[in-house]
């Protein structure tokens, strides 16, 4: 409820904040959710190759699924579908879409 | 236009762009492969004669960036830097703009003339992305030309945009903005490279510039060979921290941002989508080949199916192929008088031959079907169902394919690892594939196993099978944490939409991988086999001596010979796991071929003439032998297990990874086979096991 109020009265500030709280890393995301990806935190290897294949800031995505033992991840980013291990996922921080945007429809049906 | 010119082009693109089928459509048959110096990454390249110009065309490994972590990437760099070609074609795949503009960015920065080739275009339109190509040319400062090319469509206007862009004299100026805060950085950079004239005629100082600004180590190498070295390496680690603590992340990640920022606008103004724009038919194949119950049974039975094409028609292939050479060996028999030069001919190189060419019909059926694997696209679902379990063993997901290929042979397996992009894994899944048991050990170890374990003869060879995986596996373990060591390398594998395999492709990679082996394999094998002839036939008993103390003539003069005397040699060393010389030399055999080991084994205990070679008597003197007992046995195929493969095998690890991990495989298996027979027999002896 107090998203879809901060979304409405548009204080930049606190909105910042509150986002900060609803970042969560891509491996807690389950099949089917979206994200915008806000910080990858790997360095060297792992982040630049991350960074090459599209994982950079403001940039959308969709799990598209698991594999048997939920490892490795397949992600579908620009336009393509990419694979990532788990470990690699844990670094990746994300700002779900799917979880907010139902909230805001359900919030608006309530009142 | 100049007359009889030749033009000299790089093509370049991402992976999985149909580079290959614009390679072909662009050179018809006109192509040699190699490989660029010093590595196996292969090169193809072709020519072409189109409007009085003579094209040569090398295809570059398909990359998604210019990093220094990526041998293929190094190396399409490299190519560009140093060759200098006249025009980079860069076939950008339509379906998928965004991450190979990425790459196009990249490969601008390079400096040398470019042209755009946007395949797939047809693909792109179906799933509903509509690309305004005069427009995306006019921002990217090149031409661009649609193409199609499983189609062919599109090469003549390909061809005719090179050819104007190598008369331009002048490059147009055209580069990403990356921002004001990184351009001063790089500016400043750009400056003080450019003061070493000779230096950045080599080197684009402005692409120099940025690769320092990524933390680019190969770059920083490069960088020797410039005069005012120091201060720049210092100006540079200023502008890293500058970018650093402004944008609060890593530079060299700045860098890919601000790149793909530049891209993103690119294709806000000159691409329309509609909603989807993703393969559907892939979407649905994957629902059922990737789901998470489903997919690993499908990819086994997959697994299956080829390991039974490829085995079971392979052995068709190979009983024909033997037939005909036991034809040409009845024609020489007839034709040459028995004495040695008849002895070369028949055991040595028709033999020699045989055993090269009996893999040939494996080899071609096994590459049809991974290529057709990898060109549909099904490969890489097959690393991401298998990846987990293999990872936990320092393997990685595409390991799977060359181990289980082991189980039927190592050298079309050990081949098979090419698929594997990185040379660490790569290099564990080529060491460990051997400790499959292959079908050649099989022989020795059903040999064996009926004799000494008649009624449980599967149980036993199902024990040494599983040995083989589980050592496989701890050996791949042992590697990755030990010599293999390495910074963890990131699993970031793109999943491409299905797309249906040329012919064309799928018989070129079989040419090729079959040629090769032919080529590499094959005339180490030759020269083994004669080798190893000469060993068993050489030096020659006195007739006199032979045939006494009941022994066969065959007996007396394998021992007299080369490899006897090695057997002899090496019986101190193998005394202790409960070998007698004869089992050395037949170790020794065994490196030709797996299956001499047993053959050895009988011409070694065989009473009376050579030609009553009936199992059946061998089986009663083996088991009246002294030496021989069950627990020997069961240590002989432990033996037969480790120890190194055969000659075919390790002539393929060399010719894939070198002499240095050929030497190092050779030793380790020898210890490791030393170390757990010598175990397995003194704690069997001790605990009185089987005799």
């Amino acid at each position: 409820m107090v998203i879809v109020i901060i979304n409405e009265t548009v204080d930049l500030q606190v909105r910042d904040e509150e986002i900060m709280e609803t970042i969560v890393s891509l491996d807690m995301l389950k099949k089917g959710e979206r994200f915008r990806i806000n910080r990858v935190t790997h360095v060297r290897e792992i982040g630049k190759k991350l960074a090459d294949m599209g994982f950079t800031k403001g940039v959308e995505g969709l799990v598209v699924r698991f594999a048997l033992l939920h490892d490795p991840i397949e992600i579908r980013i620009l336009g393509y579908n990419v694979t990532i291990r788990r470990a690699e996922a844990a670094g990746i921080n994300v700002e779900k879409i799917s979880a907010v945007l139902p909230a805001v429809v359900t919030q608006k049906g309530k009142r | 236009m100049k007359e009889k010119c030749v033009i000299r082009v790089a093509l370049a693109g991402n992976p999985n762009t149909g580079k290959t089928t614009v390679f072909n459509a662009l050179t018809g048959a006109r192509q040699k492969t190699g490989n660029y110096a010093g590595v196996t990454v292969e090169k193809r390249e072709g020519k072409r004669s189109y409007g009085g110009v003579e094209f040569t065309i090398c295809d570059l490994p398909g990359t998604y960036s210019l990093t220094a972590y990526s041998l293929d990437e190094v190396i399409t760099r490299d190519f560009i830097l140093e060759e200098k070609p006249d025009v980079i074609i860069d076939v950008l795949d339509a379906t998928n703009i965004e991450r190979n503009l990425y790459l196009f960015l990249q490969l601008q920065e390079l400096g040398i003339p470019m042209v755009g080739a946007l395949n797939i275009v047809d693909q792109a339109e179906a799933m509903g992305i509509k690309i305004d190509s005069r427009k995306l040319s006019t921002l990217l400062g090149v031409p661009l030309t649609r193409t199609v090319g499983t189609k062919g469509i599109g090469t003549d206007e390909l061809l005719d945009a090179v050819i104007a862009a190598s008369q331009k004299l002048i490059l147009p100026d055209r580069h990403i903005f990356y921002g004001s805060e990184l351009e001063s950085e790089i500016e400043q950079l750009t400056r003080e490279l450019s003061t070493d004239r000779e230096f950045s005629a080599k080197y684009a100082p402005r692409w120099l510039a940025i690769k320092l600004l990524e933390k680019d180590a190969n770059a920083q190498e490069k960088l020797i060979g410039c005069r005012n070295r120091e201060l720049i390496e210092k100006k540079a680690s200023a502008s890293i921290r500058a970018i650093e603590t402004h944008f609060g992340r890593d530079a060299e990640i700045v860098v890919s941002e601000q790149r793909y920022a530049y891209v993103h606008g690119i294709i806000a103004e000159s691409v329309m989508r509609s909603s989807g724009n993703f393969s559907a038919t892939s979407e649905w194949i994957d629902r059922i080949l990737m789901n998470r119950i489903l997919g690993l049974p499908l990819f086994l039975l997959t697994m299956w199916c080829i390991f039974q094409v490829t085995f079971k028609f392979g052995r068709y292939a190979t009983n024909l192929l033997n037939i005909a050479f036991a034809f040409v060996t009845t024609l020489v028999s007839a034709s040459i008088p028995a004495g040695i030069i008849h002895s070369l001919l028949i055991d040595g190189i028709i033999g020699g031959l045989s055993g090269v060419l009996s893999f040939v019909p494996q080899i071609a059926i096994l590459f049809l079907c991974i290529s057709f694997l990898e060109d549909t696209g099904y490969m890489a679902r097959a690393a991401f169902i298998m990846d987990k379990f293999l990872h936990l063993f320092g393997l990685h997901g595409q390991s799977f394919m060359p181990l289980m290929l082991g189980f039927g042979c190592s050298v079309p397996a050990i081949m098979a690892s090419r698929t594997l992009k990185n040379p660490r894994d790569r290099i564990i899944t080529i060491l460990v594939t051997p400790f499959m048991t292959c079908g050649a050990k099989l022989v020795v170890l059903v040999f064996l196993a009926g004799i000494f374990f008649g009624g449980n003869e599967g149980t036993y060879v199902m024990i040494i099978y599983l040995i083989g995986v589980v050592l496989a596996f701890l050996s791949s373990l042992l590697l990755s944490k030990t010599v293999l060591r390495g910074e963890l390398t990131p699993f970031v594998m793109e999943l491409p939409p299905y797309r249906m395999p040329t012919a064309r492709g799928i018989a070129w990679h079989v040419v090729d991988k079959t040629g090769r082996y032919l080529k590499k394999a094959g005339t180490v094998l030759l020269a083994a086999s004669i080798l190893i002839w000469a060993m068993v036939s050489f030096p020659k008993l006195p007739y006199e001596a032979a045939g006494i103390n009941g022994h066969s003539r065959t007996q007396d003069e394998l021992a007299y010979s080369v490899a006897g005397r090695l057997g002899k040699a090496i019986e101190p060393f193998v005394k202790p796991l409960g070998f007698d010389w004869k089992i050395g030399i037949s170790a020794v055999t065994g490196f030709a071929a797996k299956e001499a080991v047993v053959s050895t084994l009988g011409v070694l205990y065989k009473v009376g003439s050579e030609e009553d070679q009936k199992t059946t008597s061998l089986k009663a003197t083996l088991l009246a032998d002294k030496t021989f007992n069950p627990l020997v046995a069961f240590v002989l195929m432990l033996f037969t297990l480790i120890v190194p493969p055969c000659i075919a095998a390790l002539s393929i690890i060399r010719a894939e990874i070198g002499w240095k991990w050929l030497g190092f495989a050779v030793i380790y298996m020898l210890s490791l086979a030393w170390v757990l027979c010598f175990a397995t027999y003194q704690v069997g002896r001790l605990a009185g096991w089987g005799i």
